[in-house]
């Protein structure tokens, strides 16, 4: 059958793309044709598989070269699509091919193009031979091509500030990644003496012993270099520091995406540890401190770019969070969110690149006014901005809701009041996510235009219409829930939960039952329904209440705030400089929206939530001077992180 | 014998990761890179032997059931990450050239612009 080789025929069409650029890419009419058709032609051939595996629940078991298994030992290199397989396969088609029309115009100003999509057609089959790929060295193999071609990517404008520096950071801790995921692949090789995923499934979860542990351990620490959860999180930050835009979008769209697909691989199906505790508090854990640690990080930065790289990574803390939980709901609600962030934050990477484009900087300091030169891109970014805070009609809000409740779910289940305060970190990592995107909106777009950009324009028509496609999908993927998670995360929710279906869709009927394993989880989607419109109003009530109160008790008063001040700047001239870059001496800390001399200057970055910061100020010059920069430090995080889940995996599990 | 291979392998692998941690100097880190990898591949090719195994080179006449001879996948795959390991090297070292050029120094205390 015709549909069996779509996967393959996938997989190839990036790299026949990449090496026929090499040959042909000259001339740049061939090299765009080359390019358009490369991302374009796998998305189709995608998406005509969603029929038979999404909806009729159909595996695609593909034996290169008809090597099929004899005497229940599989010895070809298979490709194996399942519905968690095709999610992240759609995931990754739809993100490149944005990022392939927008690089048409916001490339052609670069030389060495025919270079740059090679690598970034190299990358694109990269990803996608590990999301397809059903042998776990293939996936070691597709691992290292696409951390070459996304080392190769960040360093591509090498006069770019920094650009060397990250790619050099990234290819070592990415390297430690790496060969962590050679060494527990050929750890698990000796103890089952297979490769192929469907057979060490059947295999490895009855025979749990220190050897498999270790490599469960090197497996998840290697996926999490990939996915840039927390020890390596500065890693992304530098690399989208410095990448072009488009590979921005690769990177934290497609990429980390492919670390959480190892991620879920790993736990779900090839060792079925998502049934233990331990294993479920492991990536609750990780989750929860990549997300709130990575927000606080993105309030603090100046940089455009390194901003959203860090909400990025807070992003992916929730996915992961989500699948954490090893129910249905959580890790449906998961998957939702994975879909959505790599929509809206392509959005929003491609946004920042318009910016950079069209003034040459973006510095969050140098910025402000924009929306009166591009408000086409201004209303996109407010998409992007509204979807990631989780703003109603956006796609964002409706995967964080259903996140909220898979969580609050789970307490109410297992009884366990920790994971209300995963609740809790959720809600407050999405108020401080907003945060911090009013104040990216207010500097970049809103306020007053700097007179250097008084000539800045629209970007071109084929970068909106890039970045306009990912605006559509968050608006309909918001609009219509009930159809994604039906169409699209159910089904991969629910081959998550079916690991004896894939191994028996493999291995031949009644492989797994051989082996004496059973799929234990029922699968259900029901929600608890956490949600009362009475009590929400009487909390409005409340705090406006609380408002009024405080309102009139405190009358405002002019003159003794004035002489607040005075004092204060006394106070502050005896004390020297204190936490930012204004001192209290300039009454900047001190009348936020009074004052003859704050009325006309423009309200940057660092002005908002400067009360926050400046009571957290102790937290961020901590974690300011935790990110050093230094490799060796960064190396040291991935060994300590190593250590730590190997000590974990012998000892609790 | 063989223990003292998984030994030396896990020694290399550990002594890698020593000289990226611990030495601050670009060309160091390259070196320890290289380091751990030759311990993965002798990890690697550790596990698939056989003591008193032949070579696996056999035609489908010449294959027995009786026939004993080394695992065959460990040793492509060495081949493979061999290879890989060459280069990560090669990248590793490009990317060392432009840096030196760029910062005029190989110190990883000094190339630190990125932080915070």
């Amino acid at each position: 059958m015709m549909m069996q080789h779509y996967p393959i025929l996938a997989i190839m069409t990036y790299f026949l793309g990449a090496f026929l650029i090499v040959i042909f890419g000259k001339a740049r009419a061939i090299r765009n044709a080359v390019g358009f058709l490369a991302t374009a032609v796998p998305l189709c051939l995608l998406i005509m598989l969603v029929k038979p595996v999404m909806m009729n629940g159909e595996i695609i078991a593909y034996w290169m070269g008809g090597r099929v298994p004899a005497g229940g030992y599989a010895i070809g290199i298979a490709l194996e699509v399942d519905a968690l397989s095709l999610f992240f396969g759609l995931l990754i088609a739809t993100a490149v091919f944005a990022a392939m029309l927008y690089s048409f115009s916001y490339m052609s100003h670069d030389d060495n193009e025919p270079q740059y999509y090679t690598l970034f057609l190299m990358l694109c089959g990269g990803v996608m031979g590990l999301v397809l790929s059903g042998d776990l060295f293939n996936m070691f193999i597709m691992v290292e091509i696409l951390t070459f071609a996304a080392v190769a990517l960040t360093a591509f404008r090498n006069t770019v500030f920094g650009a060397l520096e990250a790619a050099f950071k990234y290819l070592v801790v990415g390297s430690i990644g790496s060969s962590c995921i050679l060494a527990g692949t050929i750890m698990l090789y000796a103890q089952a003496h297979t490769l192929n995923f469907a057979q060490l499934s059947a295999m490895i979860p009855g025979n749990l012993n220190v050897a498999t542990m270790v490599a469960y351990a090197l497996l998840f620490i290697g996926f999490c270099t990939k996915a840039f959860l927390v020890p390596f999180h500065p890693l992304a930050a530098d690399a989208h520091g410095a990448a072009p835009a488009p590979v921005s979008v690769l990177i934290s769209g497609v990429l980390t995406k492919s670390g959480l697909y190892g991620i879920i691989r790993l736990t779900y199906i090839l060792f079925r540890t998502m049934n233990l505790g331990s294993v479920q508090f492991w990536l609750v854990f990780l989750g929860s401190v990549s997300m709130f640690v990575c927000v606080t990080m993105a309030l603090a930065q100046h940089d455009f770019k390194r901003l959203l790289a860090f909400h990025s990574i807070s992003q992916i803390g929730y996915v992961l969070t989500a699948a954490g939980l090893a129910t249905a709901l959580g890790v449906s609600a998961g998957l939702y969110h994975a879909m959505n962030h790599t929509l809206f934050k392509g959005l929003l990477f491609l946004c920042a690149g318009a910016v950079l484009h069209e003034t040459g900087t973006t510095d969050l300091d140098k910025l402000g006014g924009l929306s009166k030169k591009m408000p086409q891109t201004t209303v996109l970014f407010l998409v992007g901005a509204f979807s990631i805070s989780g703003i109603p009609p956006f796609n964002g809000f409706a995967s964080k809701w259903l996140i909220y409740q898979a969580t609050y779910q789970k307490a109410v289940e297992s009884g366990n009041i920790g994971f209300v305060l995963v609740t809790i970190c959720c809600l407050v990592t999405s108020t401080l996510t907003l945060a911090s995107f009013v104040k990216v909106t207010q500097s970049v777009f809103f306020g007053q235009l700097p007179k250097e950009y008084e000539n800045v324009r629209e970007v071109s028509f084929g970068m909106r219409l890039a970045m306009g496609l990912l605006a559509l999908l968050c608006i309909v993927t918001g609009l219509f829930p009930g159809l994604v998670t039906s169409f699209l995360t159910e089904p991969a929710a629910r081959a998550v939960f079916g690991a004896n279906t894939y191994i028996n869709a493999m291995m031949g009927a009644g492989y797994a039952e051989g082996f004496g394993l059973v799929d234990a989880l029922p699968v259900s989607f029901l929600s608890v329904g956490v949600w009362s419109p009475i009590s929400w109003l009487c909390l409005l009530m409340i705090m406006l209440l609380a408002v009024a109160i405080v309102a009139v008790s405190t009358k405002y008063d002019q003159v003794s705030a004035l002489a607040r001040t005075a004092a204060a700047e006394e106070a502050a001239a005896a004390a020297g400089p204190r936490y930012g870059s204004g001192s209290l001496a300039e009454g900047k800390y001190e009348l936020f929206f009074g004052g003859e001399e704050t009325v006309f200057s423009q309200v940057g970055g660092d002005d908002m939530f400067w009360g926050f910061k400046h009571n957290w100020r102790h937290y961020f010059s901590f974690m300011h001077n935790l990110h050093s920069g230094i490799v060796n430090d960064y190396s040291l995080w991935a060994v300590i992180a190593l250590a730590l889940a190997m000590l974990y995996a012998i000892i609790v599990l | 014998m063989i223990l003292l291979n998984y030994m030396a392998s896990f020694f290399l692998i550990v002594l890698g990761l020593y000289c990226i941690v611990c030495k601050y100097d670009l060309m160091k880190s390259v070196i320890g890179l290289s380091i751990m990898d030759y311990g993965v591949n002798l990890l690697i090719i550790t596990i698939g032997f056989n003591p008193g195994g032949t070579a696996p080179i056999y035609t489908f006449g010449e294959l027995k059931p009786e026939s004993f001879f080394v695992d065959p996948i460990p040793q492509a795959l060495t081949l493979t990450s061999i290879v890989i390991g060459a280069c990560v090297t090669a990248m590793s070292l490009s990317l060392v050239i432009k840096l030196k050029e760029m910062y005029g120094t190989t110190d990883t205390h000094e190339i630190r612009r990125l932080r915070g």
